[in-house]
């Protein structure tokens, strides 16, 4: 089997790319319009033929004597199908694009051998839905420097697909709270407050399931878990074609090490959804609380992200949005002066206004 | 020895002069400033005389300020009262007036109304008055307490004579003090700080997140233990302060002349 896979139309031999808008297999030059299993079935099929001719593995690291040892750790030449071009790329890239013909390249030697995908949600929305979520999510942010919409340009959009650890976990909780209820009422002149203090305990289970968590090195761990939350009923078992089209990463951060994060997020899940079963108090403290977590399972599954950068003034700022649900983040430059000008012109705005109603109670 | 006798003599007869001008002439008004714990420079004397006697003559009603060393004994309100009585203060059969007594002995301070006085001078409309000049008294400034006391008064007078008389929830008008221009520019800048501030943070989008309750199985919380046992009880008690509720109105008493008289008093 070759790394490198391109999707040919069947049709004209161009190369098919993935297409979000109507979830199929689409050739941008014919229009030709396969179905993802119906294809990638033709392709299997296409490849087996050649196996034979194709090198197992053209791939090498460039380790000659001009290289000192370690600095081409994590680098990879491929071979463009389509040009001959040669790409140098990570080593966790698993889809690309090649500079030299643009033709979209799946790096299938990057998946197999290693863990495959167990599961992939296909992007949902386009290049162009991700521009207008930049431009909704610069607009009305109010100490934006004005200057930063005009001047800054997306340097960079692409469609990648971040891989991400899937954990499923049970967890059995026992916490004891102390509770208070209140009830105040009054006879004559004096107000009583009756104060209950009620012993609660809540022990029981509660299960998460395809709690993210990305393990792409290169992904910041707080911009993924900003995009959150993913719906994993849309997500389908993963298969290579869905990659054409877009780039993909290859997970680089091993399971254990976002195990941590996970558990962490459940037990605090797990604490919050218990204490919201205690009701009817006026305040509820937990005075001891043990959790654990069994049953953990996990999955390893790509997710589509669209990623978007700027450079403004020799900074760089990257947003992300959800290649499912659309919702777009990223931290924007903030202008001093134009909160300080704000909070100055504001606030005599809003003195005069508390003078004048101070006023008009006086004359009245 | 004879210069000595005369000399004292004539002490005491300027003395009588100033303290007992009452009964330089029938037909002439006694003086409506009698300042007998010397308090005022002698400008500031006439002065304030003058002003005095031109709102008395205009609204027809004594308004009247007098000071003294020394209460002899009686109680401000007795002093201030039969101060107003045996000097034969008042306009009109009502004696229509109001005096202003500050004894500088023990620091008291007596306003004693009589005739249409009562009517426009009610109790909660004494009170007021007494907050605008006592601290000004208080700190010594005693020509611009009394300056205020009189302008008050013909103020009051004006209000009775416009047919409602200050009184409980008929309260002059205050002026705003010019320090609010600064506390309210203070509360605006707050106001616009947290708003700003508000708006700043939406700049930042890239937050973690706390938890996974995105990712709760439904329907998967079952609990195996699940009670609530009251342990302790207990009932706290607060008496609830009462709003003292003014009606209104002046109080009155008798004078030891036999005449009534509003009025109301204290220290500074």
């Amino acid at each position: 089997m070759s790394d490198l896979r391109q999707y040919k139309c069947p049709a004209c031999g161009g190369a098919m790319e993935f297409d979000s808008t109507i979830q199929k297999m689409k050739c941008p030059y014919c229009d030709t319009v396969m179905d993802v299993q119906e294809y990638q079935n033709m392709q299997d099929a296409v490849y087996q033929n050649n196996a034979g001719s194709a090198g197992s593995d053209q791939w090498q690291a460039m380790g000659g004597g001009a290289w000192q040892s370690g600095e081409t750790d994590g680098m990879c030449i491929y071979t463009c199908e389509s040009c001959g071009g040669e790409i140098i790329a990570d080593v966790s890239t698993g889809a690309t694009t090649c500079p030299f013909c643009g033709n979209r390249i799946v790096m299938t030697g990057q998946f197999s051998g290693d863990l495959r995908p167990d599961y992939i949600i296909p992007f949902k929305l386009d290049k162009n839905a991700a521009k207008k979520a930049y431009h909704r999510h610069l607009s009305g942010k109010k100490f934006m420097p004005a200057i930063f919409k005009k001047e800054n340009h997306i340097d960079e959009i692409k469609g990648l697909y971040v891989p991400f650890w899937l954990f499923d976990a049970d967890t059995e909780a026992n916490i004891m709270y102390e509770a208070e209820r209140l009830r105040t009422w009054r006879s004559g002149d004096t107000e009583y407050t009756e104060h209950e203090i009620y012993n609660v305990q809540r022990a029981g289970r509660i299960g998460f399931s395809y709690l993210p968590e990305d393990c792409s090195r290169k992904m910041d761990d707080t911009l993924m878990e900003s995009i959150e939350p993913y719906n994993f009923a849309e997500a389908v078992p993963f298969s290579t074609a869905y990659l054409a089209g877009y780039m993909a990463d290859r997970y680089d951060v091993a399971m254990e090490e976002r195990m941590e994060r996970a558990k962490q997020r459940i037990k605090r899940s797990t604490i919050d959804a218990f204490k919201n079963t205690v009701q009817g108090y006026h305040s509820v403290k937990d005075v001891n609380s043990s959790v654990s977590l069994y049953n953990v399972r996990y999955l390893y599954a790509l997710y589509p992200v669209w990623i978007l950068n700027t450079t403004w003034k020799g900074k760089k700022y990257t947003f992300a949005m959800n290649g499912q649900t659309g919702k777009m983040v990223g931290d924007l430059p903030f202008d001093k002066n134009a909160f300080n000008r704000f909070v100055i012109t504001w606030g005599v705005g809003f003195g005069a206004i508390v003078y004048a109603i101070m006023w008009l109670f006086m004359l009245l | 020895m004879k210069k000595r006798i005369c000399s004292a003599l004539l002490t005491i007869l300027l003395a009588m002069l100033i303290v007992l001008p009452v009964s330089a002439g029938e037909g002439e008004h006694p003086p409506r400033l009698v300042d007998g714990a010397g308090l005022l420079s002698a400008s500031q004397e006439s002065e304030l005389e003058d002003k005095l006697d031109e709102i008395s003559t205009r609204q027809a009603c004594d308004v009247v300020i007098v000071t003294v060393d020394s209460l002899d004994g009686k109680t401000a309100m007795a002093y201030a009262d039969d101060y107003y009585d045996y000097n034969g203060y008042g306009f009109g059969s009502e004696r229509d007036g109001i005096l202003l007594l500050v004894s500088m002995e023990s620091r008291d301070w007596w306003i004693s109304t009589c005739g249409y006085g009562i009517t426009a001078f009610t109790d909660a409309g004494m009170e007021y008055i007494a907050d605008q000049f006592l601290s000004d008294l208080s700190d010594g400034k005693y020509k611009k307490a009394f300056e205020k006391f009189a302008d008050l008064c013909d103020d009051f007078i004006t209000e009775a004579n416009n047919g409602e008389p200050y009184d409980v929830g008929h309260m002059p008008k205050g002026k705003l003090p010019l320090y609010w221009i600064v506390v309210d520019l203070v509360i605006g800048l707050f106001i616009s700080y947290c708003i700003a501030s508000n708006k700043k943070s939406k700049l930042r989008s890239v937050v973690s997140k706390y938890n996974a309750a995105d990712y709760v199985r439904p329907g998967s919380l079952v609990l195996t233990a699940n009670w609530d046992q009251m342990v302790n009880r207990l009932v706290t008690t607060r008496v609830i302060p009462r709003e003292r509720e003014s009606s209104g109105g002046s109080s009155t008493h008798t004078s030891s002349s036999g005449s009534t008289h509003g009025g109301t008093g204290g220290k500074f």
